[in-house]
């Protein structure tokens, strides 16, 4: 099916894009069309203007900056992947991006435009929860961060202004002993997942467990934090037995559909598989570990 | 309202300038506006992959672009493929390994695997059976059970690495089994050419020309089904 017809605008800087939001009636923001030119097409948006940002080169970035990993909103899942930075410093990230969709998809869509889409099944939006991430966005009066645990409102609905434009995704630079992870279960490659964890841990000097972030795909109505899993992780040692305790608060925490890929019982039990996969790749990246402490 | 406005699209190095709305697809400008019809559409959902080209060398699916946003680009599609610098006097090397190593039925994921291909051997010259895999893991092909894809753009990396190399000798095995003072072998028939090097040529009169198992997977025993002429002819 063809979309309805749309104005087509295609800003070059941040500021005409959000004076263009502001002006326009009905606005609606393109990035890389891998979400909006199906949801175009089905009518499931039917907007009567459509602001192209592929043009704001300002906006194609990934790299760290006071304090921060910060990937602009024309970031694609291709450039995380490829990104030797990521790959020396970001396992969650590293981990993510080739378990998103396929080749094609990942060099248009972008790491913001997944999460601005809000699908609880992507799986950017469980990194960003587990590394206390924020976006960054840009409107008529300026500029303020969300931190992530508030921009994820309902399926597919968030606490973005209708003028607003995220211009970033950022998570904080890891501390020496920090790792991070991303386990993904779906049903073949490409897909999106049945359930996901994205784990982050950070250690003390004496190999206690600092800070630990849990964030978890496809089994509530949004990319949701486990919060007691997180809570039961802090100030312990790793080993495989609190890591079965933390999959266990997590496949709790969780909220899965049964649908035709799975029940809700199968999909929790996953939850705590994954969970407790991720943790264990954490905290080996973060070297608080010799090897994986759990299967 | 939605005007059309004019763009310039640069297919398999032809320029063509057309009048679009901002609603149409880059599929359908490339198979409506300008006629070709090599590039397909398997579903409205951006799942297939059977409509992949390459924007400025990169693979995307058509259907997930408008063709508003190509405006200035350089795109490939499958009708550009035997004009490649690197294709024989027919075709290019991966259409012949998908007609040599019969990766296709229907031929339906065809034109989009063969893009998925090309983008892959482009950026990595000799993969594995892995990378192939995920290198088409956004095309859906329903009859051919992939085996024989993957077997496809490994025979075009084999040839294109042989052309490679006879390239760098200064055409030197080329000109000795072509002995036709044919085209420059850095572009000529050199799939052609291969079957007589003596490098991969199984020895055999009837030998079909196919890779030889042995060059492809050196100490490896060849499946039972896979080209025992070619086993036989090299024992020595
Ligand atoms: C076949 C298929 C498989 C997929 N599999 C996965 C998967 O496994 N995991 C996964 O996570 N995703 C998957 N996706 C979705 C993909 O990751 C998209 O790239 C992503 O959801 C949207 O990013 P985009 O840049 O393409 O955004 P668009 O499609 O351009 O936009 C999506 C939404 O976000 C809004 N938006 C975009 N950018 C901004 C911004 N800067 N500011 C404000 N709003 C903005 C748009 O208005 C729109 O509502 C899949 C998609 C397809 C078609
Ligand atoms: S037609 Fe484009 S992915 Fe199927
Ligand atoms: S050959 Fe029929 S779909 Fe691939």
């Amino acid at each position: 099916m063809k979309s309805a017809p749309f104005e087509h605008h295609e800003p070059e800087s941040v500021s005409e894009a959000v004076s263009l939001l502001e002006s326009l009636d009905d606005p609606t923001i393109l990035a890389g069309g891998q979400s909006l030119v199906p949801m175009l097409r089905f009518r499931l948006a039917n907007p009567d203007v459509v602001v192209d940002i592929n043009g704001i080169d300002s906006l194609e970035y990934l790299r760290e900056e006071d304090g921060y990993l910060k990937l602009g909103a024309l970031a694609r899942h291709a450039d995380v992947e490829d990104s030797d930075l990521i790959d020396e410093r970001y396992g969650s990230f590293a981990d993510t991006a080739p378990l998103v969709a396929d080749p094609q998809i990942r060099n248009r869509g972008t790491v913001v435009g997944s999460v601005a889409q809000a699908d609880p099944k992507g799986d950017w939006g469980s990194v960003l929860i587990a590394h206390d991430g924020e976006v960054v966005v840009e409107g008529p009066d300026g500029e303020r961060a969300i931190p992530a645990d508030e921009f994820f409102l309902l399926p597919y609905d968030t606490t973005l202004g209708e003028e607003e434009l995220i211009t970033e995704a950022r998570v904080p630079t890891p501390a020496d002993r920090e790792g991070s992870a991303y386990h993904k279960l779906k049903r073949k490659t490409g897909d999106y997942a049945m359930a996901g964890v994205a784990a982050r841990l950070r250690f003390d000097d004496d190999g206690r467990i600092e800070s630990a972030g849990i964030g978890m795909t496809a089994v509530d109505i949004t990319n949701a934090r486990a919060s007691e899993a997180e809570e039961a992780l802090e100030g312990e040692r790793p080993s495989p037995e609190l890591f079965e305790e933390a999959g266990e608060l997590a496949a709790e925490a969780s909220n899965p559909e049964s649908d035709e890929h799975g029940d809700a019982s199968y999909k929790e039990r996953m939850v705590d598989v994954l969970a407790q996969r991720a943790l264990g790749d954490a905290a080996e990246r973060a070297g608080a570990v010799k090897r994986r402490v759990t299967q | 309202m939605s005007d059309e406005r004019e763009i310039t699209l640069t297919v398999n190095g032809t320029e063509h300038t057309i009048e679009v709305e901002p609603r149409r697809l880059l599929v359908h400008a490339i198979r409506e506006d300008l006629g070709m019809t090599g590039t397909h559409i398997g579903c409205d959902t951006g799942n297939c992959g059977a409509c992949t080209v390459l924007v400025d060398g990169e693979p995307i699916k058509s259907c997930l672009m408008f063709a508003a946003q190509a405006d200035g680009s350089e795109i490939l599609t499958v009708e550009g493929m035997e004009d490649l610098p690197d294709a024989g006097p027919e075709l290019h090397p991966l259409q012949e390994g998908f007609k040599e190593e019969h990766g296709l039925q229907c031929g339906y994921c065809t034109p989009g695997m063969l893009m998925a291909g090309k983008a892959l051997l482009e950026e990595n010259p000799d993969p594995d059976e892995e990378e192939i895999r995920e290198a088409i893991s956004g095309n859906l092909c329903r009859c051919t059970g992939y085996q024989n894809i993957v077997k496809a753009i490994e025979y075009a990396a084999d040839e294109l690495d042989d052309a490679e190399r006879v390239a760098a000798d200064g055409g030197a095995l080329a000109a000795d089994t072509a002995g036709d003072g044919g085209p420059d072998p850095a572009d000529g028939p050199l799939y052609e050419a291969d079957a007589g090097d003596a490098d991969t040529f199984c020895g055999r009169e009837d030998c079909c020309g196919g890779p030889s198992t042995d060059e492809t997977h050196p100490g490896e025993d060849p499946p039972a089904q896979f080209d025992t002429e070619h086993m036989g002819g090299d024992d020595e």
